[in-house]
């Protein structure tokens, strides 16, 4: 368990750990280089402790208390809802979930859709429900990679898929049909943590906010 | 919770649907293992135990005088979304104080809430009271179109402060309630805080909220529990159930509310017995998490004697135990005949604190951790051990 005075944080591998480094920089909070962070996973500071864990299991250690406040993309937010407190918008790491089809396809707003749509996607929880909320019947096919190839070799008619600059939806002949939400990286918080140690995670949500820009 | 003078009431493990739906929420409802009867009827198995509470207050119930003090302990079941592995059966103990409005009947649902994860063996608990009208208040008075407050309450709802400030910077007119909402994270301490709270708030109900706050508050440092109670205007509960006071308990190391109640009158009405009524759950496996975490995890309840025997020391050894249980102690009498050897190796097996090995009528050696064996007679041992007692 971490020390009662010590505020843990956990951050991302991969896109948004750059930004998220440079962001505990900017608010004063830990120095950290990306490499020293990748070998060792956990490192001690004063006043707090970094966690280096993946993406999608960032809420999982929030929410179990494991760490105090996490830095997540709002994708994986959608996908796995839970018990902690999503604070600042900390507006880095953004991208669009959209839907995307074939160049040729005719689908494209909802009057295009077929009685039932197949669709690809590594975020089937937040397909299902933007679908649901639309009336429009579909089968979601979970995949873990590479989700563009799914239309091209006839799998699914149309993906579910994030985009930041919308090239490799290009590089793959896919067009962006719908856009299902606005996405960037968050802070967050464990519920208990809020209100057992006050003082000290405030603080550093406080400098993190403040390190936004805000 | 039996020296509060709260009685132990057994509700049902299934209950219809149709009458837990009209004490739950369609969240709750969906998160109910359910299946039909024989008779084809949908019924489920309970996910908490106010409901089944509630009904039995208005129905077998109905005659009983209010106010009406009962506790409850069981498990309740519910489906949660798989991946944070979340238990699907968890055991609760709880306590409803139907037909008592105001604020001590608050503070005392509070404190005893508070004394039982006392002596559940919780090291180091908080209580966090907070006040559902608070909330209310705020969201009568901010000038908003109906459908983004209720974009609000369902940000808040979902804890997304991200979404909260976004849709309320979309609205022209800023007031106290706006900046209200934003922080209520952090609308958390002492008796200070409802001072700051209560020189922006201007509306009725949070102001009446306030005041109770401050009422509950002072109730609960006379219970003995000014220590450990922080009053958390942000709580974000239930607010469609709560009525009043809320609170949750707090321990260390476990990200969840391991306690939680509150006041809602509007429960009991459904059932057709109007009735204020407050009360709280403990979610014993977080209780349980704490205890195993701690640095000095509880052992189980100690056995003060093992009795052994061998040959016609049997009957001997059913009597001394017997007489050690009339005494009060925990006596374990050994099913089978062992020598003095074995014996020994059975009571550190049992681990309990004394040995006896009876071997004939008249005297037995007694073996206690510290001492060497004495041979006494088993009115003696009996004596010794119960005098050792009080």
């Amino acid at each position: 368990m971490t020390p009662v005075t010590k505020v843990s944080i956990a951050l991302p591998t991969g896109a948004l750990m750059p930004g998220a480094l440079r962001l505990l920089a900017r608010a004063g909070l830990a120095r950290l280089s990306a490499d020293e962070l990748g070998r060792q996973l956990l490192v001690d500071r004063t006043g707090v402790r970094v966690i280096l864990v993946r993406p999608a299991d960032v809420p999982a250690y929030v929410d179990h208390g494991a760490a105090d406040l996490g830095i997540v993309g709002k994708d994986i937010l959608w996908e796995t809802p839970g018990a902690h407190y999503e604070l600042v918008d900390l507006r880095f790491g953004g991208c669009r979930l959209v839907l995307a089809v074939p160049m040729a396809s005719k689908l494209d707003g909802p009057e295009t859709w077929p009685p039932q749509l197949r669709v690809a996607t590594k975020y089937p929880r937040t397909a299902n429900a933007w679908f649901e909320a639309r009336g429009q019947a579909v089968e979601v096919v979970q995949l873990r990679g590479s989700v563009e190839l799914a239309p091209q070799v006839g799998l699914v008619d149309a993906i579910v898929d994030l985009t930041a600059t919308g090239r490799t939806l290009k590089e793959n002949r896919l067009r962006i049909a719908a856009t299902l939400g606005e996405s960037s990286a968050r802070l967050i918080a464990n519920q208990a943590s809020l209100k057992t140690r006050t003082a000290a995670v405030q603080a550093a949500v406080g400098r993190l906010r403040e390190a936004v820009g805000r | 919770m039996r020296r509060w003078g709260y009685r132990h009431v057994i509700t049902p493990t299934v209950e219809n649907i149709d009458v837990l739906e009209l004490g739950i929420g369609a969240e709750q409802r969906r998160r109910l293992f359910k299946f039909a009867d024989a008779r084809g009827e949908v019924i489920a198995l309970v996910g908490e135990r106010t409901v089944p509470v509630a009904r039995l207050v208005a129905g077998k119930l109905r005659g009983s005088p209010l106010p009406l003090r009962l506790c409850y302990a069981g498990p309740v079941l519910s489906t949660d979304d798989g991946r944070l592995q979340q238990r699907r059966e968890t055991y609760q103990v709880g306590a409803e104080l139907v037909g008592a409005p105001g604020t001590v009947a608050d503070a005392e649902v509070i404190a005893l809430a508070a004394r039982c994860l006392q002596a559940s063996g919780v090291q180091r608990y908080q209580v966090d009271v907070g006040h559902a009208e608070f909330f209310h208040g705020i969201m009568d008075a901010v000038k908003l179109p109906d459908e983004v407050k209720a974009a609000v309450r369902i940000a808040l709802a979902a804890r997304d402060f991200v979404a909260l400030e976004s849709l309320l910077e979309g609205t022209p007119l800023r007031s106290a309630e706006h900046e209200l909402l934003l922080r209520f994270p952090a609308l958390r301490g002492g008796t200070e805080i409802l001072q700051a709270a209560g020189g922006l708030v201007r509306n009725r109900r949070s102001e009446r909220a306030l005041a109770e706050l401050a009422e509950v508050q002072e109730l609960l440092v006379t219970h003995g529990l000014g220590d450990v109670v922080s009053l958390d205007l942000g709580a974000i509960r239930d607010f469609d159930y709560y009525t009043g006071i809320t609170f949750e308990g707090f321990g260390p190391d476990v990200g969840r509310p391991v306690a939680q109640g509150g006041r809602y009158d509007g429960l009991l009405a459904r059932f057709g017995r109007p009735a204020p009524a407050t009360g709280f759950v403990v979610q014993l496996d977080l209780v349980w998490e704490m205890l195993t975490r701690a640095s000095r995890p509880p052992a189980l309840p100690r056995i003060d004697a093992a009795v052994a025997w061998s040959g016609p020391g049997l009957r001997t050894a059913l009597r001394l135990g017997s007489t050690l249980r009339l005494f009060g102690m925990r006596a374990v009498v050994d099913t089978q005949a062992r020598s003095q050897v074995e014996a020994k190796a059975w009571w550190q097996a049992v681990g309990a604190v004394n040995l006896v090995h009876c071997r004939s009528e008249s005297i037995v050696s007694w073996s206690s951790r510290g001492h060497r064996t004495r041979r006494l007679p088993p009115e003696q041992v009996a004596g010794r051990l119960a005098g050792g007692l009080a």
